[in-house]
């Protein structure tokens, strides 16, 4: 009797531990099967954001106009306007890795080790002059959250700017806005 | 009462269904010249090209240098369909070039819209491309 009632509790433990693990299973990075939150700027987001930036900057021919290409750039302050706490990196680096890549414009290093090397080298040689970035990229993200009904409704908004460091004029200024769309009952801020 | 039913039941469909389409006007005498490409389609979904359908494809060059893709689009349909793209970039010699880069975008067409969607490749050494369409939810 004892047994009729252990057995299938144990085989429901099993089936409950290891059944656990069998959901998990990889999806494509940005592809369609990625979970959308309303409440969150999700990665499919940041790598929208960052190629349509990346698209427009390159198409712009900004960073074309410099004396001697590529264009070095400086990643500054992107200021976060919205409701959570997220890394801009997810943002910026997208942008940097892909300007990179386009042989357009180099980023300056954040690394201490290789400034410190540079510092030694420019001592070493007795050079004082360092090459100032020839443009800066800042820029915000914004939320905007609205609500009719059942109904929410988020906006990120990501504005970035590239400013020339010897004029101080922006250069170029990119928006993209992703507009996500939820019933309250089944997703909520 | 059954064709109480279905009259207003027309009724409602014909309320609410006809917001989706749209209508344009655009200027006669065209002053640009588009560059328009011969394309090569593979259709797996019938259902959504019967929806959405590629009307044509142009290209152009950036001052920088790259190739800038335009893709015209018709929503065949009398109602708002939901659909998600993106591009692929390919070489000269046809290896495919900035792929972890490229998202899925969603976008959306309103009934009997006709509409671009455009994109910019990510190096210079991008010479073909490719669009893939897929539908929405």
């Amino acid at each position: 009797m004892k047994n009729k009632i252990i057995i299938p509790i144990v085989a429901a433990s099993a089936v409950f531990l290891t059944g656990c693990g069998t959901n998990a299973h990889y999806v494509a990075t940005g592809g369609t099967q990625n979970i959308v939150n309303i409440g969150q700027i999700n990665i499919q987001d940041y790598i929208q954001a960052a190629n349509a930036a990346t698209s427009d900057l390159l198409a712009s021919g900004a960073l074309d106009k410099v004396k001697s290409p590529p264009a070095v750039l400086f990643i500054s302050r992107i200021v976060n306007n919205t409701g959570q706490q997220i890394d801009t990196d997810l943002l910026t680096k997208k942008i940097s890795i892909a300007l990179l890549n386009s042989g357009k414009a180099m980023t300056t290093s954040t690394d201490p080790a290789a400034k410190g090397m540079k510092d030694e080298t420019d001592f070493m040689n007795d050079q004082k002059s360092q090459k100032v970035p020839d443009f800066t990229l800042s820029g915000k993200i914004i939320q905007l959250n609205a609500r009719a009904g059942n109904t929410t409704q988020a906006t990120y908004s990501f504005q970035l700017s590239l400013n020339d460091t010897r004029s101080g004029y922006q250069v170029w200024e990119g928006e993209k806005e992703i507009t996500k769309q939820g019933t309250q009952g089944t997703i909520g801020f | 009462m059954k064709t109480k039913i279905a009259a207003l039941f027309a009724l409602i469909l014909a309320v609410t269904g006809c917001h989706d389409t749209m209508n344009s006007v655009e200027n006669a005498q065209k002053e640009g010249q588009r560059n328009m490409v011969s394309d090569s389609r593979v259709v797996s979904d019938t259902g959504l090209n019967r929806k959405v359908n590629v009307v044509g494809v142009n290209t152009a060059m950036t001052p920088g240098g790259f190739l800038k893709v335009q893709v015209e689009l018709l929503n065949r349909t009398g109602s708002l369909q939901n659909f998600n793209y993106h591009f692929e970039w390919f070489d000269q010699n046809g290896m495919q070039v900035g792929g972890s880069s490229t998202a899925v975008i969603p976008d959306e067409i309103a009934g009997k819209e006709d509409k671009f969607i455009s994109a910019v490749s990510p190096t210079q050494a991008a010479k073909d491309f490719r669009l893939k369409l897929i539908l929405g939810q």
